[in-house]
């Protein structure tokens, strides 16, 4: 709840040329990107492909020139360091919720009915992905050869097999599927040297990020072992999330009188308006000069001026998942997460209210120390739970897994508002928990004998 | 929501193991439930019993040889003066603990810490060990053997080892949280303030308030300010 540090330790430098640059560097505006899965059946093979990979792997802070930044990240899940030869005992080190996998974990963060695991897509939750592969550039062009370097390496390797790809770009609109500017909030990471999105956010541990540096608990994170596989990496639930976008209109449509009204409501479940401005410093219009002040954009707080959320409901998709220092049951700052969503497939052309059946949506990337308290926590008890804000039961109107009997509260004068028969606007397609490994673990992995 | 009974309850789905060699001590529980009706919390695999939002939670520990009078002293500093004031401002700030007590019991040599939680013990301990209450345990406990300190990373394995499952356990308002019962009282409260004033009693004379009157929703209303 606090906003300050807890302890301050100065000092703690992070060997951030040994981090991969897919851990920590905000995705860039505009973005180009692609991810690959792939499947390791010789684990000699897998060791062979990585050690092609390790030049192509990018680590540290962006380039001073952004038209020549393009980033190749290697992640594994837990079936892929096994299937590359880890020993057992290091396998058997690592937190549980990764050993076990996003799909095991399905029901305790929501992802029931549409989104369980019988129904996503292939190969997710099937223990064939081992390596996944991400690739980002704001430059097409750059992307491109970075891709064919990677593609390089991984298609003159037998034994190791693409078992699926995801393109992903940013819509000609810069916003989401749903219409939606995103990406703007960055957590302020101690001793990294990027600068977090809200200047009013004292600077988080390094340790919530990233192993082997103590978190806001004092201690480091759990670390598989040896030292030389955790030091520098973090983890990585990878989700794909369909969009229901034509839904998302129609409940908006019907539950609104006018175009202004229809804005508003959206803007209410989202907390910010379609330019990215938040409603808690733009209550009542959209405010794109506002939005477009990257000083502004994020620096604000809740408690002093909208502890009861008359701007920003509590409920609202963005106060829910970075609460700031909002009245909640809880600590905020012991479950921050970096959040990087990527967009797939066409927009839905503005005024539709039909589906079109196209599939578009967001191949979303949080990424922390802990799964269990950062991700995990988020999804059960914030964003498919709101006792946390005294609405017990009451889902994220926009990222909750509802099924048409949602509901969700709008503080209002005299009387707060209450949607109901909230339908689920996203599903989820399909997850993984990855291992993001630092350089020095890559290696270590690459070069593993027998 | 929230089946009475035991049985069934029991049956409530596990998150499973897949794949895994390693069994936890607490796996083995088959007192664990699933909470009924409510969300499951990110650690489901925790012993002791939930009735619909609620959990049970009770360690029981061996008082250091010579230490039960320091231990008697320090629950009595906790209970009094601004001790109380700062341990009841942190219960607003946790927010999920309905009750919770502490007994020295078996002539001075052990103890115990009985406790009621929304959700699961461990949903929200690590931000819990941050407030006044994580100090708190830090001091009645060190009274107990082999405690390791709350901020020790293996502090939630200790207390697991030291936790009795209850055998039964039962809520009278299974359907409440903690937040649920202050907004309750906070509306009530109001409401009865609202009965009180004269301008009430002729608002439902109005004839211009018949129709809001004759909803169900507000006859539901009606019905609690009758009595």
């Amino acid at each position: 709840m606090n906003t300050a540090a807890s302890s301050s330790e100065p000092g703690v430098r992070v060997e951030i040329d040994d981090v991969q640059s897919g851990a920590l560097r905000p995705r860039p505006v505009p973005y180009e990107g692609k991810f690959v899965f792939l499947r390791v059946d010789d684990r000699h093979a897998g060791r062979a492909l990585l050690r092609r990979l390790l030049p192509l792997t990018a680590s540290g802070l962006p380039s001073a020139d952004r038209s020549q930044d393009a980033w190749v990240a290697v992640a594994f899940t837990y079936q892929g360091l096994r299937a590359l030869g880890v020993p057992q005992e290091s396998l058997d080190s690592f937190p549980r919720a990764f050993r076990e996998g996003m799909a095991a974990r399905a029901e305790l963060i929501g992802d029931v009915g549409e989104s369980a695991p019988a129904h996503w897509e292939t190969p997710f939750g099937t223990g064939e992905v081992h390596i996944a592969l991400s690739a980002l550039s704001s430059e097409a062009a750059q992307l491109d050869k970075e891709l064919e370097r990677a593609r390089v390496a991984y298609e003159d390797t037998p034994g190791v097999q693409v078992i699926w790809q995801q393109d992903v770009h940013q819509l000609p609109t810069g916003r989401t599927t749903f219409g939606f500017r995103d990406g703007i909030s960055q957590p302020n990471i101690e001793g990294v040297g990027l600068l977090g999105s809200n200047p009013q956010e004292a600077p988080i541990k390094a340790g919530e990020f990233l192993l082997g540096y103590p978190d806001e608990t004092g201690s480091p994170p759990p670390m598989p072992s040896p030292d030389v596989l955790g030091r520098n990496g973090t983890y990585a639930a990878v989700r794909k999330i369909h969009t229901n976008v034509a839904a998302w209109r129609r409940y908006l449509r019907a539950n609104t009188a006018s175009a202004e009204e229809e804005a508003l409501l959206a803007a209410k479940m989202v907390g910010r308006w379609p330019s990215g401005a938040p409603l808690a410093l733009a209550p009542e219009h959209d405010d794109p000069e506002l939005a477009a002040d990257p000083h502004r954009v994020n620096n604000f707080l809740y408690r002093e001026n909208d502890d009861r959320g008359f701007r920003c409901p509590a409920g609202a998709h963005i106060r829910r998942i970075n609460p700031r220092d909002s009245t909640i049951i809880g600590d905020a700052r012991m479950h921050r997460l970096i959040r990087r969503g990527t967009t797939y497939g066409p927009p839905l052309p503005e005024g539709v209210l039909e589906d079109d059946g196209a599939d578009r949506g967001l191949v979303g990337v949080f990424l922390g120390a802990h799964l269990e308290r950062q991700f995990e926590f988020i999804e059960a008890e914030w964003v498919n739970d709101g006792n946390f804000i005294g609405h017990p039961g009451e889902k994220d109107p926009v990222a909750g897994h509802h099924d048409g009997t949602g509901s969700a509260t709008i503080p209002e004068k005299p009387v707060r508002r209450r949607l109901q028969n909230l339908p689920g606007f996203v599903v989820t397609r399909g997850g993984e928990y990855c291992f993001l490994p630092g350089l020095r673990a890559l290696r270590w992995i690459a070069e593993l004998e027998d | 929501m929230g089946s009475q009974d035991e049985d069934v309850r029991a049956m409530a789905p596990h998150i499973r193991v897949l794949g895994d060699p390693r069994t936890d001590p607490w796996q083995e529980s088959h007192a664990m439930t699933a909470t009924t009706g409510a969300t499951p919390s990110a650690q489901p695999e925790r012993p002791g019993r939930s009735d619909g939002v609620c959990s049970e939670f009770t360690v029981f520990t061996k008082i250091k040889p010579g230490h039960a009078d320091a231990l008697r002293a320090d629950l009595a500093a906790l209970a009094s003066g601004s001790d109380d004031v700062k341990g009841r401002a942190a219960l607003r700030q946790i927010g999920t603990l309905h009750d919770a007590r502490h007994v020295i019991f078996d002539n001075d040599t052990r103890f115990m810490f009985a406790s009621v939680f929304d959700g699961s013990w461990d949903t929200y301990i690590d931000d819990f060990a941050k407030t006044v209450i994580g100090s708190h345990f830090d001091t009645i406990f060190s009274h107990s053997e082999g405690f390791p300190g709350i901020s020790d990373p293996g502090v939630k394995e200790w207390f697991v080892a030291h936790q009795a499952p209850a055998k039964s356990f039962v809520s009278s308002y299974p359907d409440l949280t903690v937040q649920q019962i202050w907004k309750d009282h906070r509306v009530d409260e109001a409401f009865e303030e609202v009965l009180d004033t004269p301008e009430f009693r002729a608002a439902l004379d109005n004839p211009a308030n018949a129709e809001l009157l004759a909803t169900p929703a507000f006859q539901k209303l009606l019905e609690e300010a009758a009595a």
